[in-house]
């Protein structure tokens, strides 16, 4: 273990560890744009450089890794006169459209100009990029907000693997490309997002959210991923009850800021009317038991023939209860009748492990087969 | 083969050139090349071979840069037992005509030139027995070789440059070549070797000065499955061509230095990073590699030892930002070439993340020297903390430019009066620029400081790669600081921020003192923005892009004043 000091508060850290990780661990504040927690480190920003006791130079926090009896300052004159020179730089390259702008509130470049207290820049307003490109349904490229932090760069390639993009151009006239600068669709772009979420500015936003409201309006709920067994936390932010976008829950266990497409897009079927809500019963077994009065008749032409058939026609809406004590009733009959073997279990790529073992469980000790399968292996 | 066969080799090429009576060397780096060398060279052979003489007579030897580029096409006739001749401006007309003079058409005259009557130690003499009016015409084009420019030169890099021919290795070997890996290799272990580098006090050729010996230790005591050398060949400043010149004229020493530098660290295979705009320096670095595996000095067991060794070429695409070590690795490794936050240090994790020794062309050209010479000869050469010599490309406003080797320590006064030559006539001196476009500019006023890596950055300004510019009065300072920062603009990776915005915003207040927009108060805001990119940027070159700026600023600040729109003078007077 190695002592280090940190503004004044000894900390205690593994060797290894960077200045950024040691202060963050321990609550103390350095700002920073382009460094992520589960990126690499780029070290482009230059705004979470720090003092270190005995070198002449400010270094970035981002990327120094403590050694034994460092002294630290994370705050000063010299750091924060240097800091807003930075962010002064940052907003010559910027659009100060906060005012209508979606990410404020959320947009880290408008955190820490107030925090800096810059109201707009020093220097001669030029932003060099100008590309627009929504040429995908999901999320919109609007390149004069992009800082170049590279933050999707390396999002893409380090966590998503797909490499669709990468910085091109040199100087001032880089920007974030797809290969030949083409459409998104004709890159290798999977469409899951984290380049979206990382952003940490107005360069990359989710389609569904234009027009929707302030980050500050939005209710935010957290929830488990529905689409499969990882178990993503996933919040979505919603307006007026209605889901405006979905996104990870940074610093989690299992996922953080990244998920894949169907659970940061796939949300729709959410408000959809016809969503099923409740369990439901075959129309003729519920006339047998009693549940209803209108008994199923044969409807003169095939369902298949209708274009939209109302579910209504032959199943009728009931409570949980009701739905499993029939199925639970009607599975005892059949293994009574015809043995257990006349059962099979298939089990969903969608549920847990735990669930997929209870399921498996049940099969086997509960009705007394083998025949369990699970639906990744079809 | 082992170090005895290549010492026959080399006595044998020895006993081929002493057999001729002249040997006429024509440069052929790219300085003369573009000057019209080729036509220079291929008129020396036609000439040579319509005299229909004897095979001893004379051979035309293709070389390298002999120092005067500006007075290129070179060509140098050396005649046993007499000084050299070294002849300037060397048209297909004056190199027919060197032919004609230097080399008798029959065998009455040849015996001419053994007549006892005829003073033998000037060749000059020798010329009456050609037309007089021929003699008088070539005269014009003779170079004293006991001028200033090559009295006050230690050439240590340049040692055979100029004096061998780059595409042939025996060439090299007759000049003691590989000795000092054939020594390397039988007696010293390498950690010797780096000690012998350490206490040579060689210093990094690059610019930047980091002691090469303790970068190879360094690199020897890490632990890793392979490690790698490369030699840094992206030389980008503008009008800087020392590592063009070694790596064209003089390929094997880089080499050399190349296998002993992975010796030393325990490399089993190197680079070499050349820029894309350098195609003969690539050819012919291209021949050596190959002409070394042929020889058994490259590849698997190299000279007969157990060590192995082999290299490669990578070609630079055209960023100056490649020539930053860590930029340079991913451009190898086929990425984006970006530079990346230090540490960890190329030494510890470089290409592939492991330990990786990058070294400058020149760093490497001088340590066949040190191990040949000795450290203590090396270090009895420059100053206290800077030791050897340093190559310069001398360019600009002097009589005499080209690329010089002097050592460390001379004042840039000796370099700009008397191996320049001094500004042409009715200028007066006004700046010398040191380091390309991350260096600073020095005054007249302190012409009298001794060049070195720290006397340098004391002044503002660094060593550099070894671009030498000199500016005379009809250069206005902030046009030229203009200049460089133009030029950091363009070549900025984009990475950081204060580079990426920073240069484009200095370059955006200079246009807006030089258009005469500018109040007092911009300058004190220029200086302010140039302090913070240096600062705060993440490589060299975003921390040295201000230099021209802020230097000018420093030492010509009253052409800035000059310029604003209300006069500094004016303001206080209110």
């Amino acid at each position: 273990m190695l002592n280090i000091v940190i503004d004044g508060q000894p900390i205690e850290v593994q060797p290894g560890t960077t200045i950024m990780e040691a202060s963050r661990a321990n609550g103390i504040d350095i700002p920073y744009l382009c460094y992520h927690p589960d990126l690499s480190i780029s070290g482009g920003c230059r705004l979470c450089m720090v003092e270190i006791e005995g070198r002449a130079d400010p270094v970035p926090s981002c990327g120094q890794a403590c050694q034994d009896k460092m002294v630290i300052h994370t705050q000063s004159k010299q750091l924060s006169q240097l800091r807003r020179e930075i962010i002064d730089l940052f907003l010559a390259d910027h659009p100060l459209d906060c005012v209508i702008c979606e990410k404020a509130g959320s947009c880290l470049l408008q955190k820490y100009a107030y925090e800096y207290g810059l109201t707009k820049t020093s220097h001669k307003f030029n932003v060099s990029r100008s590309l627009y490109q929504d040429d995908n349904p999901f999320f919109v490229r609007d390149h004069k907000y992009c800082i170049l932090c590279s933050r999707c760069v390396r999002a893409c390639s380090e966590i998503v693997g797909a490499d669709a993009i990468e910085i091109v151009g040199r100087g001032f006239e880089s920007h974030v490309a797809t290969p030949f600068d083409g459409p998104m669709i004709d890159s290798t772009c999977v469409f899951c997002g984290s380049c979206v979420q990382v952003c940490p500015t107005a360069a990359l936003m989710p389609v569904s959210r234009a027009g929707k409201g302030r980050e500050w309006e939005m209710e935010r709920i957290e929830t488990i991923c529905g689409y499969c067994g990882v178990g993503c936390k996933i919040e979505y932010a919603l307006k007026d009850g209605e889901i405006c976008y979905a996104q990870g829950v940074s610093e989690q266990s299992v996922n953080g800021d990244f998920l894949c497409t169907k659970g940061r897009y796939g949300w729709d079927f959410a408000t959809n009317p016809d969503r099923l809500a409740n369990p439901m019963i075959r129309r003729d077994i519920a006339y047998q038991l009693g549940l209803t009065d209108e008994p199923w008749e044969l409807p003169e032409i095939s369902p298949l023939k209708v274009r939209q058939p109302k579910i209504g026609d032959s199943f009728i809406e009931t409570d949980w209860d009701t739905a499993l004590n029939l199925v639970a009733e009607r599975m005892k009959d059949i293994v009574q009748t015809h043995g257990p073997n006349a059962v099979m279990g298939l089990a969903s790529a969608r549920c847990t492990n735990e669930e997929n073992y209870l399921f498996q469980k049940f099969i086997r000790a509960g009705i007394g087969t083998n025949n369990v399968d699970h639906c990744a292996r079809l | 083969m082992d170090s005895t066969h290549l010492e026959a080799l080399a006595q044998e090429e020895r006993d081929r050139q002493g057999k001729y009576k002249r040997r006429i060397f024509c440069c052929t780096s790219t300085a003369c090349l573009s000057a019209g060398a080729a036509i220079t060279h291929n008129t020396l052979d036609q000439a040579l071979a319509q005299c229909q003489c004897d095979e001893e007579e004379a051979e035309i030897v293709p070389t390298g840069c002999m120092g005067l580029c500006s007075q290129g096409p070179l060509v140098r006739v050396e005649i046993q037992n007499h000084a050299p001749l070294l002849y300037g401006n060397v048209s297909a007309d004056v190199a027919q005509q060197i032919v004609t003079e230097h080399i008798p058409l029959s065998a009455n005259e040849e015996d001419a030139l053994d007549d006892d009557s005829i003073d033998a130690t000037t060749p000059h003499d020798f010329m009456h027995l050609r037309a007089s009016g021929a003699k008088k015409s070539l005269e014009r084009f003779i170079i004293p070789l006991d001028s200033p420019f090559f009295a006050k030169q230690v050439r240590v890099v340049l040692t055979e440059t100029g004096q061998i021919n780059p595409e042939k290795l025996d060439d090299y070997l007759a000049h003691d070549g590989y000795q000092a890996l054939a020594h390397v290799l039988a007696e010293m272990s390498p950690e010797d070797v780096c000690e012998e580098i350490l206490n040579s006090g060689l210093r990094g050729r690059g610019g930047a000065g980091f002691p090469t010996g303790l970068k190879w230790k360094l690199a020897n005591q890490e632990l890793a499955s392979e490690k790698y050398v490369i030699v840094n060949g992206d030389e980008g400043d503008p009008g800087a061509y020392m590592d063009r010149t070694v790596m064209e004229d003089d390929p094997h020493r880089v080499l050399e230095g190349m296998i002993i530098c992975a010796y030393a660290t325990g490399a089993t295979s190197g680079y070499l990073y050349i820029r894309g705009e350098y195609p003969i320096a690539i050819r012919r670095i291209r021949r050596a590699i190959q002409a070394a595996r042929r020889r058994g000095i490259l590849g698997k067991s190299v000279l007969g030892t157990e060590f192995s060794f082999d290299a490669e070429i990578r070609i630079g695409a055209g960023a100056f930002v490649c020539g930053e070590e860590t930029a340079l690795i991913h451009s190898i490794e086929g990425q984006r070439g970006i530079p990346r936050i230090r540490p960890p240090y190329p030494t510890a994790a470089g290409l592939r993340d492991r330990p990786t020794v990058i070294n400058n062309v020149e760093t490497m050209a001088n340590v066949p020297s040190i191990i040949n010479k000795g450290a203590a000869w090396f270090a009895s050469i420059g100053t206290d903390k800077s030791k050897g010599t340093k190559v310069f490309a001398l360019a600009g406003q002097l009589r005499n430019t080209g690329l010089i080797e002097v050592p460390m320590g001379i004042t840039l006064q000796e370099i700009v009066y008397e191996i320049g030559g001094g500004v042409p006539e009715g200028r007066e001196f006004k700046a010398a620029q040191t380091g390309g476009p991350s260096g600073g500019c020095i005054p007249k006023a302190h012409l009298d400081t001794p060049i070195d890596y720290e006397s340098l950055r004391q002044l503002g300004s660094i060593m550099g790669s070894g671009g030498l510019v000199i500016i005379d009065d009809s250069t206005l300072m902030p046009d030229f600081a203009r200049f460089f920062i133009d030029f950091c603009v363009d070549e900025s990776c984009g990475k950081c921020v204060p580079c990426r915005v920073g240069t484009v915003q200095i370059r955006e207040q200079l246009d807006k003192i030089i258009g005469g927009n500018a109040g007092p108060e911009d300058l004190d805001r220029l200086e302010n923005l140039c302090n913070v990119v240096k600062k705060t940027s993440l490589c060299g070159l975003g921390q040295s892009a201000p230099n021209p700026v802020l230097s000018t600023l420093k030492y010509f600040r009253d052409e800035y004043e000059a310029l604003l729109k209300v006069k500094t003078a004016d303001v206080t007077n209110n």
